[in-house]
């Protein structure tokens, strides 16, 4: 039998039509989200959040009673305002959301994660976690493995919207054999009319007969590649303004907030009901190498407006149960402060999983400051093993399988 | 060693970088093709299907397309351009292949004296905001439709996308110096322009040479010169990048303006970690220039800009026969860049059926040629480059180190919809002042008059029903999948 990633790589993907509509198109989008209460493992979402630029781990879960921190950090420490999770350590003040969740259990905290022979650059290290190998490269993410995955077992819902980017392009850990939507906003997503002298010329119909008839005649893979992309950005787009005045946020999301508005675009298809299986949003400007404080401080107090409006959100519309949320950055900041009151590339840092599936706590160990590598935190988790816990514990899929490797499986999803 | 590479190549065939690729191949095999069909079922499999697919390429519309020679001027000013209107694209015609392939590479010859009086006057020293940024994005790509030198605005857009910096760290006025850097020597040799861009202000800030201090190395330039700009992973170890990144202090940023504003760099020997290193190998008290020096000449380093220049030229993974080709030419010629781009597009492979439309427009490209198509007044430029972002390109802020992905990444469901959108907005814009053309001379300028058969008929059937609407009509061919590609 055909999978529908054959049918990509052969350039042979029928055109969705008639019975070929996928039910969550043909059928009310509104309705398909309220009646599923209690979620099967494909009926759940993961939203990641990536920190770009490298995260001050340090400056996010803090070790506010150890000497070494006040030590390392004389300008950028954070001596007042911490909320403390124990007697140790505490979140940044402006995590004040993350901390209510914390509260409610629905916050997990992997401490120290990283990866064997840290690579300090950007790219490389990003190019580790979105592959989750160590290699990097640019082979399928590791979600877009999970997206495959789903395709070889009849469980994928087969359309745009599958796997969702919040911004302009597909972010390499969503890289698969079955297209994935960058959404950038709901308005903008639809192809124009022509204005003829005022009267609005609709171009859908003829465009899609030029992309199908180029799809055999255009060279390998464009041809192919166009005309499903053109179908499926026409199909997401007619669902997505099917939706769009049904769709009432039930989170206060802050306005001037990009983070806010990608995650308020995320709620809003999963709400609809638009299949969603794995979204992306991120949050850029982590890289502070000089003047870290007042930067940091702001990312950190958009980032934590942005999820707790995004949980308000998804409880309001009862869909809290399968949603899960996790952070990640290439890497955590150099442990001492250098000459410009801001932090170098670094190692090891903590990981958020937020969510109602989720038992909350601490995870992991918290890595010595007195122990360093060249100044760097040894990691104490590798983020595989943070990957292999959510996707086994919480999407059931084959960890290793997706993960070429076994990694530790850490009890952070409730059962 | 240069002598012995070339003398394993057998001397009885013409090699790939020469043979006429498959381009007299197809013409002679065409009509072989029936036969071919009827042979292939006595085959079964694999066999079968890969014969079927060979009959298909060999067989389809697409193959003879660049045997005629307006077409192949086309190609070659998509490739070593921005596209062109339908008056530039018949002033090359006029000089045939070869001569306007000269012209083109020879460009310091042309004068760009009407775009210079053209382009607005740009200040960036002042400003980091949004207006200042959006007026130097329009100034380029200004630059890119208009100029009379398409290379050298195509060889720029090239570094910015390998030797990258961003808005994110640099601030707009190191971005417009870098990027006439990089016009400035665009086909000139590689060490040169390693050993300018290593002290340039918006990539010291970019990858924070600037902090680079004796006894404080920062390893982030000395690792993505390495990784990125010349051998790329593998050839070098933590200790090359330790090494050489004590090699490149003491350059920092000139004056007591903001870091961002300023656009000289100086050296500081105090500031310069003058001792001993050992770098791949070889032990001496290294500048980086001499990082530099060392870098260049490795075979490696000739083989990863040889692919990445013909893969942004031509097609994407070439055939090592041409990898080696072109190294040898960027060895034999000092490391000269401009030496290999000429010997691209003299290739068969260039013109080879393998190359057309082997690329998908870039949004600097689409947008270029778009506009092109249209025209534009200083507003239209600055509108048209603030509308990139969407596609996944904005001028001077590259996503991160490695650049701008190419190829079919440039294509999902949100950005094919504002391509074919900035169509129809830059028609809109200027629809009582486009001149009225055939769907012929359209179709003929912007996407070779070379579609499918079904889409001819179905731009005709717009063209009768919306009588007189030359923007739908322009609009329709420009968001044909044809065009999208180049």
């Amino acid at each position: 039998m055909f999978s529908r990633r054959d049918f990509m790589t052969q350039g042979l993907l029928p055109i969705f039509a008639g019975s070929a509509v996928p039910a969550v198109f043909a059928n009310g989008v509104a309705a398909a989200a309220a009646d599923s209460p209690k979620a099967t493992p494909s009926d759940r979402v993961l939203v990641l959040v990536q920190l770009a630029g490298g995260n001050d781990g340090l400056n996010t879960l803090i070790p506010f009673q150890d000497g070494a921190y006040h030590d390392a950090r004389p300008t950028l420490r954070q001596d007042q305002g911490v909320l403390t999770l124990n007697s140790q350590l505490g979140l940044h003040p402006n995590l004040k959301g993350l901390k209510a969740s914390w509260d409610a259990g629905q916050l997990a905290i992997v401490q120290g994660v990283g990866y064997p022979n840290p690579n300090l650059s950007h790219f490389a290290s990003m190019s580790v976690w979105e592959t989750a190998s160590v290699r990097g490269g640019i082979g399928d993410g590791w979600l877009g493995r999970y997206l495959n995955y789903l395709d070889q077992v009849g469980e994928s819902p087969n359309h745009a919207l599958e796997g969702v980017s919040a911004g302009s392009l597909v972010p390499p850990e969503l890289r698969s054999k079955t297209p994935v939507t960058a959404l950038q906003s709901l308005r903008t997503f639809r192809l124009q009319p022509v204005n003829e002298h005022g009267t609005q010329v609709d171009v859908e119909n003829p465009l899609m007969k030029f992309y199908s008839a180029f799809k055999g005649a255009g060279p390998a893979p464009f041809g192919a590649l166009l005309d499903t992309t053109l179908q499926e950005a026409l199909q997401a787009s007619h669902a997505l303004q099917a939706t769009d005045a049904t769709y009432v946020a039930k989170g206060t999301y802050p306005t001037n907030s990009p983070i806010a508005s990608a995650l308020k675009l995320v709620a809003e298809t999963i709400v609809s009901g638009l299949g969603v299986r794995v979204a992306h949003v991120t949050l850029g400007g982590f890289d502070n190498h000089a003047r870290e404080k007042p930067v940091h401080d702001k990312l950190l107090l958009d980032l934590d407006q942005a999820l707790t409006a995004f949980m308000q959100d998804l409880k309001g519309h009862g869909l809290d149960d399968r949603v899960l949320v996790m952070t990640w950055s290439e890497f955590g900041r150099r442990v001492k402060e250098n000459g410009s009151a801001g932090t170098d590339h670094g190692t090891a840092a903590p990981m958020f999983v937020l969510g109602a599936p989720v038992k909350g706590g601490l995870y992991g160990q918290q890595p010595s400051l007195n122990d360093l590598d060249n100044g760097n935190l040894k990691f104490t988790t590798d983020f595989r093993s943070v990957y292999a816990s959510v996707l086994q514990g919480y999407l059931k899929a084959p960890a290793s399988d997706l993960l070429g490797g076994n990694f530790e499986i850490l009890p952070l999803l409730k059962a | 060693m240069d002598d012995a590479a070339s003398r394993t190549s057998p001397a009885t065939t013409r090699p790939i970088w020469k043979r006429p690729v498959s381009r007299r191949a197809v013409l002679a095999t065409g009509a072989a093709g029936a036969t071919a069909t009827a042979l292939a079922v006595l085959w079964k499999g694999d066999a079968l299907s890969q014969i079927l697919d060979r009959v298909r390429d060999l067989t389809h519309a697409y193959q003879g397309a660049l045997n005629n020679e307006r077409v192949r001027v086309a190609h070659l000013l998509r490739r070593a351009g921005f596209g062109a209107t339908a008056g530039e694209l018949d002033r090359y015609l006029a000089m045939g292949t070869a001569g306007a392939t000269q012209v083109l590479l020879d460009y310091p010859k042309t004068s760009n004296a009407s775009l210079d009086a053209a382009l607005p006057a740009v200040d960036p020293s002042g400003g980091r905001g949004a207006a200042t940024v959006a007026a130097i994005q329009g100034w380029w790509l200004q630059r890119m439709v208009e100029t009379a030198r398409p290379l050298e605005e195509k060889m720029t857009l090239f570094w910015h996308g390998l030797l990258t910096s961003g808005l994110d760290k640099a601030g707009p006025a190191q971005m417009f110096t870098q990027n006439q850097l990089f016009r400035k020597m665009a086909m000139g040799n590689f060490d040169d322009l390693l050993k300018a861009i290593s002290k340039d202000p918006a990539m010291m800030i970019y990858l924070d040479t600037e902090t680079n201090r004796k006894g404080k190395p920062n390893e982030n330039y000395a690792r993505e010169l390495m990784e990125l700009f010349t051998t790329g992973i593998g050839h070098y170890s933590e200790d090359d990048v330790r090494e050489s990144a004590r090699a490149f202090t003491g350059w920092t940023l000139q004056g007591s303006q903001q870091r961002r504003l300023t656009t000289d760099s100086v050296f500081v020997p105090r500031l310069h970690d003058a001792g001993p290193k050992t770098f791949m190998g070889r032990n001496g008290n290294f500048t980086g220039d001499d990082i530099v020096d060392m870098l260049a000449p490795l075979r490696v380093t000739a083989e990863r800009l040889s692919t990445r220049l013909f893969s942004f030229f031509a097609y994407p993974n070439p055939e090592p026969e041409i990898v080696h080709h072109l190294a040898d030419t960027f060895q034999k010629n000092r490391y000269n860049v401009g030496a290999v781009v000429r010997e691209i597009f003299a290739m068969d492979a260039f013109y080879s059926p393998k190359a057309y439309r082997a690329l998908v427009k870039s949004p600097a490209e689409l947008v270029a040629q778009t506009l092109k198509a249209t025209s534009a007044d200083a507003k239209g430029y600055v509108a048209a480059a603030t509308a990139m972002a969407p596609m996944g390109q904005v001028l001077f802020y590259p996503p991160n180190v490695a650049g701008w992905p190419a190829g079919s990444s440039w294509i999902n469901s949100s950005t094919l919809l504002t391509r074919i959108n900035l169509a129809n907005s830059a028609t809109q814009r200027m629809r009582t002042a486009l001149p009225t053309q055939s769907l012929d001379n359209l179709t003929r300028t912007l996407v070779d008059g070379n579609l499918s058969p079904s889409t001819k008929d179905g731009l005709k059937a717009y063209a009768a029903a919306h009588p007189g609407d030359q923007a739908g009509l322009l609009f329709m061919v420009l968001a044909t999948p044809e065009f999208q590609l180049n």
